[in-house]
């Protein structure tokens, strides 16, 4: 592995705020379209959150993304291959593959936003309430997962496949981590506005709250392994200003504290739903720090 | 029929003659990075003085595509003292990861086998940068996309050498046909080995693919700064992309199981 | 062996020859050096050695080549040395060494400045019959004139002999001494004496190459000459591989000296007329400098003289009035650099012109010669940019200081934009007598102009302004040929029409003759009854007939190229090359043939194409006349023929002044006293004991380090060229310092931190670059650190650092008045320094 090779110089408040805001909007849809096929009613309430979610959400992350460009102007040769004028796609490049993906992820979770708004009557249209007539929301719902996954994990796999010493040593699971966090980060998301709104019962949210703790879990798992691959290459990410964020932000105050909290809130005559809404807080912010560290420790000369 | 270079470090003088005619071709500024103001001068003045050796200018960067590295080797008593220089540029991989990493085909390879990047396709994503195993394509605020050694790209498509290795006093660097100049690195590599050097070394036949540009060390590539075993980043796509997917289904499978599992019981609850 | 010069980082395209050697095939590369530079790095061995001991190191070669088994077994050496040198030749009995005197030679004035060198004399035969009896030409004066043949012995057993009194002189130079006093070990010093030994003879030879880390001493011609006396003792001159071979410096500074810019020098090596000699009179010049010559090819010196005196006066010159002769300028004393300032700073000079130069950053003791420039009334500068010398009196260290106040000084200056080599036309002579030919590729911009040009319209102007003039003094402005205005087709594609044609110049230095301008295709063509006119005879042949211009020629072959470019004299690449065939004419070996005797044809043949420099049908083994001059006294056997005994000079009879065999003395300021004699440092160096230019003393405890100067690829000189082009500057950004790492402890300083060097003369500070090419030396059990400072900065342009140059010293060579700029002494410290530099 290479010491001399260079960084991107992303900037923090671009990249890994896109990757961890696309992790939210993707996984948060992925629980809610879940949830929409195991065809609960209970649930509806969890998959109306997800949907209201994902969208605005995923509208953030094209302006984060493009801001970042060297040549904002020109994002759209993303799509397009402009000597030859035709659509392209680089299938070598996670990027390429990523941002077609992030596209369709964006057309379906706008399409289920759209269909929960007619379904709660916020919307009238009747094309629209044709399309769903013809086509299933369900289907858009398995589409939009499938790609939402893709949005979660490809900005994992896009480091990992770099000359960066730390990305590329922590080959393949940065990709998985970034998965397992955005199904984490994206139920907490959907609890903490459950909890805020208050629409929901106390149940509702436990099961969000239930599913979270097994993605921290498996988080947690997927950190161990790939510091053990990592090996000294890891050592930006135990040092400095990046080691707290990673220990201090991500592991101590993103998971395990509220592990904890979720825990100590299962007991009867817990504060419940405003512990389970700080406990999603900090999720949330341990999901950002833990992009933060990967992305910006990645680029330590 | 690619065309490549060779660069023989054990004829280099590090005369930094090849930095200098690459910059006067491809017309590359002096790095703003190394010039500053000072008080009563309507000009900028240099300050990048680093102490390594006689080398200033550190690394390849978007202005300085080719670079000229000093190694000191000598022990406390010098009765071992060695100097070693070598010129590095673009490697104009057989698989290049910049060229595969590129969303939008702004590098690509021309029919000459020099990978090259469109100016007026790229769109800064810098993404290419960490892609390159070898540190050299660099990003540049004032146009907002990435450079690096083009090969001369204008050159050689009009029947000329590169302007580096046409600078380079000594012929340390030579452009010419691949297979040629393979041949003309094995018989120097073969008269350095019958010389006693046992270290020297051809880097670029078989590393990541093979490199159209090469050099001969006569040390460890490590301690000319070049990775000892550079892989081609997209190499790993498949595995990296597999085990993703599978995390994905183990979350699916997660999530089913807790969502129904809890569904099931609440059902049965309320059977109750 | 490069030794005395860091050829790599200085000579980087010639470096390309050697390196071939090496790769292609097989050469050792040697570089003796106090440092381990790029050059070092490069080669086979590096030995390095204190500062200043070159004479040492060499003269313990010279010992080990002449008491080897193999010099004395192998019967080359002593066909070579006994009949193409002056080792045989018998030496006046008065001659005393530096080993009977402790130090000096025999003939050192009672007030220790200078020698007179009767005792260097060879012992000659009696005077021959004048092959003349009247005197009608300048030649009959030579002719009447010749001296006995020198005696010799060729067994060289007689102790006054060349050879025995070299044997003698060198007995004391061993590897025990060169470890003592260069700080080399022994088994280094071997290594390389070995090297030498072994690819020299018959079938091999060795070259030697230097530049300035040789001539920058007070006893740098003796450095050189050393090496000169080594290789001819190995055999190695006038034969292809070998030779001592001179890197010059600027690009041209070899056409520079041949044209003469030096003060001393009429082109073509003519000598200088000069008051302080007998050359009142073109006769008395005449006897003055070419009688001593006469026997050599120097026996044509009034052919030269008088088409060189044609060619400044044309139609003006004729016999009656020798040829303007009397008119000419005349030298009144040392007008070389070093003094010329000294003389500014008195106030002697009024102006000046500085063309091609930049004292302000290049001149010894800066700060001295730049408070000199204080003293003019006025000074043109013609230069690319604003150099550190147009700006003294504006933004100098002095000004800064408060030293000077700009209101204060006086002195008006004019600064004219000059332009590049790429905007005018013209030749370049290289370091290897090569003539070629540079084509113009544009207009200069604006009001900027060729210095051809300005010379050209200042001499029109001038004279126009004394055209009506009829005082004696005059005569020499009005009569000047003048005479270079271009052709239309010349400057057809040109803005500025009125470029001096460089042809014509070119042409009037090959020469032609007078009646009908036609070109002379060879120097042999001159006369000495003013039919001919040349510039520089050494040139002749570079147009070889009209519009034809050889120096434009560019076939190479990979060995001689006879037909790129025009190497003076006459197209001849290797000098003395008679001395590449035995005595009989026959090639030394196969291997190594280059000019030989070919019997059926009667001549003398180099199938290489290179030119034969001897007389063709000149037969090996034939005699000379006792009574002639030229080729004529010359004999087969003499291929030294700019000598006059047509020998290769182990001993030095005249034309050096500080002995005529080197000796190791110490650099002027050395913190050690001279292990090998009494003698500290050279008895006749040139010194200036004036104001603002002290001395340090011998092992002053108070700067107890040696320093050399020296230069850096990344940059030219002054630094005018390079500092101002980002590209460079960014490659080598500030002044710094090399420094051992055991120094660097021993003072505190760290590695790219700031460092101040001091003298006597004054202070500067440089970044440290800390490494362990430079290395402490053991010095008679003693250790001498050693820093190393390249040159090139100033204040003025792109990248900026103190003028290194003032801390030298104006110390000089007693025979070129060079500076002592490679070793002097100082001290160092931590940190900037105090006020401006
Ligand atoms: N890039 C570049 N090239 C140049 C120039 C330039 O400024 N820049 N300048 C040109 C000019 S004008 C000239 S004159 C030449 C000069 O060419 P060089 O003489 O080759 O150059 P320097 O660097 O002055 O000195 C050469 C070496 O002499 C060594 N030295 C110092 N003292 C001694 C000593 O006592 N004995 C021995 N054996 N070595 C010693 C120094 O360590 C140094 O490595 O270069 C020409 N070429
Ligand atoms: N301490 C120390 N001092 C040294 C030396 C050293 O080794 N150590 N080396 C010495 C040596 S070898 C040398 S040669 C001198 C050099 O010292 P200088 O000759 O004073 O320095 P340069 O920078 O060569 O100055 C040449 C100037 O001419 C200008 N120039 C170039 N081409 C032209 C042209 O066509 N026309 C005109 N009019 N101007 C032109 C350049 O821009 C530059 O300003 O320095 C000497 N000084
Ligand atoms: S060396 Fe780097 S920049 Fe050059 S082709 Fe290979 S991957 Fe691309
Ligand atoms: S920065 Fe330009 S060349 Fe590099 S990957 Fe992005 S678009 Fe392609
Ligand atoms: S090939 Fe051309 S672009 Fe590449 S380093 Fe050499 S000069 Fe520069
Ligand atoms: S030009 Fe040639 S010799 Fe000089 S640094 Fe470059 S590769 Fe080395
Ligand atoms: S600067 Fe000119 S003369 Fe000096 S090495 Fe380079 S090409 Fe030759
Ligand atoms: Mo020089």
């Amino acid at each position: 592995m290479s010491f001399e090779t260079q960084a991107p110089h992303w900037e923090w408040y671009y990249i890994a705020i896109y990757f961890f805001i696309g992790g939210v909007s993707a996984g948060a849809y992925f629980i809610g379209s879940l949830l929409e096929l195991l065809g609960s009613d209970k649930h509806r309430q969890i998959s109306r959150t997800a949907y209201y979610l994902a969208f605005p959400l995923i509208c953030v992350t094209p302006v984060l993304l493009i801001a970042d460009l060297g040549r904002p102007e020109r994002f759209w040769h993303l799509f397009f291959y402009t000597k030859e004028g035709i659509p392209y796609m680089n299938f070598t490049s996670p990027l390429s593959v990523g941002t077609w993906a992030l596209l369709v992820f964006g057309g379906m979770s706008l399409l289920s936003f759209l269909n929960n708004l007619i379904i709660d009557g916020r919307l009238k249209s009747p094309a629209l309430e044709g399309l769903f007539r013809h086509v299933p929301h369900k289907v858009y719902a398995v589409i939009g997962s499938f790609f939402g996954f893709f949005v979660a994990g490809y900005t994992g796999v896009l480091l990992n496949i770099t000359a960066r010493p730390l990305w590329a040593s922590t080959d393949p699971l940065i990709g998985s981590l970034f998965i397992a966090s955005a199904a984490s980060t994206g139920a907490a998301a959907i609890a903490l506005v459950m909890a805020w709104q208050k629409i929901s019962s106390r149940d509702a949210i436990k099961e969000v709250v239930v599913f979270d703790r097994v993605a921290m879990v498996f988080e947690l798992a997927l950190i161990a392994a790939m510091i053990v691959v990592a090996g000294r290459y890891s050592a930006p990410l135990s040092k400095g200003l990046y080691g707290l964020i990673f220990w201090g932000g991500t592991v101590v105050i993103g998971i395990l504290l509220p592990l904890g909290l979720y825990w100590y809130g299962r007991r009867p005559g817990a504060a419940g739903v405003s512990l389970t809404a700080l406990a999603a807080v900090l999720v949330l912010f341990g999901g950002a720090m833990l992009r933060i560290a990967i992305v910006q420790a990645g680029q330590l000369q | 029929m690619a065309k490549g270079m060779f660069v023989d470090t054990s004829i280099c003088t590090g005369c930094k003659a090849c930095q200098v005619a690459c910059k006067e071709w491809n017309s590359l500024p002096g790095d703003p990075a190394h010039f500053r103001r000072v008080p009563d001068r309507p000009y900028r003045v240099a300050f990048n003085f680093t102490g390594d050796s006689y080398d200033n200018t550190v690394k390849l960067s978007a202005t300085d595509w080719r670079h000229v590295r000093f190694i000191e080797q000598f022990n406390e008593s010098r009765s071992e003292a060695r100097w070693l220089f070598s010129s590095d540029s673009c490697k104009h991989c057989n698989d290049a990861g910049c060229l595969n990493a590129c969303p939008v085909k702004a590098i690509v390879r021309t029919d000459m086998g020099n990978v090259f990047v469109q100016q007026d396709v790229c769109i800064g994503c810098k993404y290419c940068i960490p892609a390159c195993p070898y540190g050299v394509i660099s990003f540049s605020e004032k146009t907002g996309t990435v450079h690096k050694c083009t090969l001369c790209n204008d050159r050689i498509h009009n029947g000329l050498g590169t302007a580096c290795a046409k600078a380079c006093p000594t012929g340390s660097i030579s452009f010419g046909e691949v297979a040629d100049l393979r041949k003309k690195a094995d018989a120097r590599l073969a008269r350095l080995k019958g010389l006693g050097f046992e270290k020297a070394n051809i880097y670029g036949y078989n590393e990541a693919g093979g490199l159209n540009v090469f050099y001969l060390f006569m040390d460890r590539p490590s301690v000319y700064g070049q990775p000892e075993a550079p892989v081609v980043p997209q190499q790993r796509l498949m595995s990296s992309t597999a085990v993703t997917v599978a995390s994905a289904v183990v979350v699916a499978a997660a999530a089913m199981i807790s969502f129904r599992e809890r569904g099931e019981k609440k059902k049965e609850e309320v059977k109750l | 062996m490069i030794m005395g010069s860091n050829m790599a980082e200085c000579h980087p395209v010639a470096f390309r020859w050697p390196l071939k050697a090496k790769t292609d095939h097989g050469a050792v590369l040697m570089h003796v050096d106090p440092r381990f530079t790029r050059t070092s790095a490069l080669c086979d061995i590096h030995v390095p050695i204190r500062a200043g001991t070159d004479i040492l190191f060499l003269g313990a070669i010279i010992n080990h080549v002449i008491t080897s088994r193999r010099w004395n077994t192998d019967p080359f050496f002593k066909e070579y040395v006994v009949n193409y040198t002056n080792a045989a030749t018998l030496v006046n009995p008065d001659f005393k060494d530096t080993e009977d005197l402790n130090g000096i030679y025999s003939g050192l004035s009672s007030d220790g400045k200078a020698y007179a060198n009767e005792s260097w004399s060879y012992q000659r035969g009696p005077k021959p019959t004048p092959a003349v009896t009247e005197a009608k030409t300048f030649t009959d004066l030579l002719l009447e004139r010749v001296p006995g043949r020198p005696k010799t012995d060729p067994t060289l057993k007689n102790p006054h002999t060349v050879f025995q009194i070299i044997r003698k002189h060198y007995h004391r130079y061993t590897p025990e001494m060169v470890e003592k006093v260069c700080g080399c070990p022994k088994k280094k010093f071997l290594k390389v004496a070995e090297t030498l030994l072994n690819n020299s003879g018959r079938d091999k030879t060795s070259n030697i190459t230097y530049a300035v880390g040789w001539t920058q001493h007070t006893v740098g011609v003796q450095i050189i000459r050393t090496a000169a006396m080594l290789q001819a003792l190995l055999g190695n001159i006038g034969r292809p591989g070998g030779g001592v071979l001179a890197l010059r410096g600027h690009a041209t500074i070899q056409g520079s000296t041949d044209i003469a810019t030096l003060y001393q020098s009429l082109p073509g090596y003519l000598n200088m007329p000069d008051a302080r000699k007998n050359t009142e009179t073109f006769k008395d010049y005449i006897l003055t400098e070419a009688v001593p010559l006469s026997t050599s090819y120097w026996g044509n010196f009034p052919k030269f003289a008088v088409s060189y005196f044609k060619a400044q006066y044309g139609d003006a010159a004729t016999k009656e009035n020798d040829y303007g002769y009397d008119y000419h300028p005349k030298i009144t004393a040392d007008h070389s650099h070093l003094p010329m300032f000294v003389h500014m700073s008195e106030g002697q000079i009024k102006g000046f012109f500085v063309m091609g130069q930049n004292p302000g950053v290049g001149g010894q003791n800066a700060r001295f010669q730049r408070k000199a420039l204080a003293k003019l009334d006025w000074m043109v500068v013609r230069d690319f940019y604003e150099t550190e010398t147009s700006a003294f009196w504006k933004n100098s260290p002095e000004i800064r200081s408060g030293e000077l106040k700009s209101a204060d000084i006086k002195t008006e200056v004019f600064f004219l934009p000059a332009a590049a080599v790429a905007e005018m036309e013209g030749t370049f002579t290289n370091t290897q007598r090569l003539i070629q030919q540079h084509e113009k590729s544009t207009d200069p911009p604006g009001d900027a102009r060729s210095d051809l040009w300005f010379t050209y319209h200042l001499g029109k102007r001038l004279r126009k302004l004394y055209a009506s003039s009829t005082k004696d003094h005059d005569w020499a402005i009005k009569n000047l040929y003048w005479n270079y205005e271009p052709e239309p087709s010349e400057v057809a594609d040109y803005r500025i029409k009125d470029e001096p044609s460089a042809y014509k110049v070119l042409k009037e230095i090959n020469g032609y003759t007078w009646e009908d301008k036609k070109p002379l295709p060879t120097f042999a063509n001159l006369k000495e009854d003013g039919s001919t006119v040349s510039g520089a005879w050494i040139y002749t042949g570079v147009i070889s007939e009209e519009g034809v211009n050889n120096a434009r020629r560019r076939r190479g072959d990979n060995w001689i190229s006879p037909n790129w470019g025009f190497a003076w004299p006459a197209n001849r690449h290797i000098m003395y090359n008679r001395a590449s065939a035995d005595l009989a004419g026959k090639p030394w070996s196969k291997k190594k043939k280059l000019v030989y005797w070919d019997p059926k044809a009667g001549t003398w043949v180099a199938p290489s194409g290179d030119g034969i420099d001897f007389l063709p049908t000149k037969a090996p083994g034939s005699r000379g006349k006792d009574n002639g001059i030229g080729f004529d006294w010359l004999s087969g056997n003499d291929p030294f023929i700019m000598r006059p005994d047509g020998k290769s000079w182990l001993f030095a009879p005249f034309g050096i002044v500080d002995g005529p065999m080197p000796a190791h003395y110490e650099p002027y300021e050395s913190p050690v006293a001279n292990l090998v004699y009494r003698q500290q440092a050279n008895p006749v160096a040139k010194t200036w004991f004036i104001e603002g230019n002290p001395y340090h003393k011998v092992a002053d405890p108070r700067y107890p380090i040696v320093i050399s100067t020296y230069r850096v690829t990344e940059h030219h000189l002054s630094g005018t060229m390079s500092r101002w082009l980002p590209w460079l500057a960014e490659l080598m950004p500030e002044l710094f310092c090399e420094i051992s790492p055991e120094l660097a402890a021993e003072k505190g300083i760290k590695n790219a931190d700031y460092m101040t060097i001091e003298t006597a003369r004054g202070e500067i500070q440089a970044r440290a670059l800390v490494t362990r090419r430079m290395q402490p030396f053991t010095i008679n059990g003693k250790t001498v650190h050693e820093v190393g400072l390249p040159w090139h900065w100033g204040w003025q342009a792109r990248a900026e650092g103190d003028v290194v140059n003032n801390l030298s010293v104006l110390v000089a060579d007693p025979n070129v008045t060079i500076h002592e700029g490679k070793v002097f002494t100082c001290n160092v410290r931590a940190g900037k320094r105090g006020g401006a530099a």
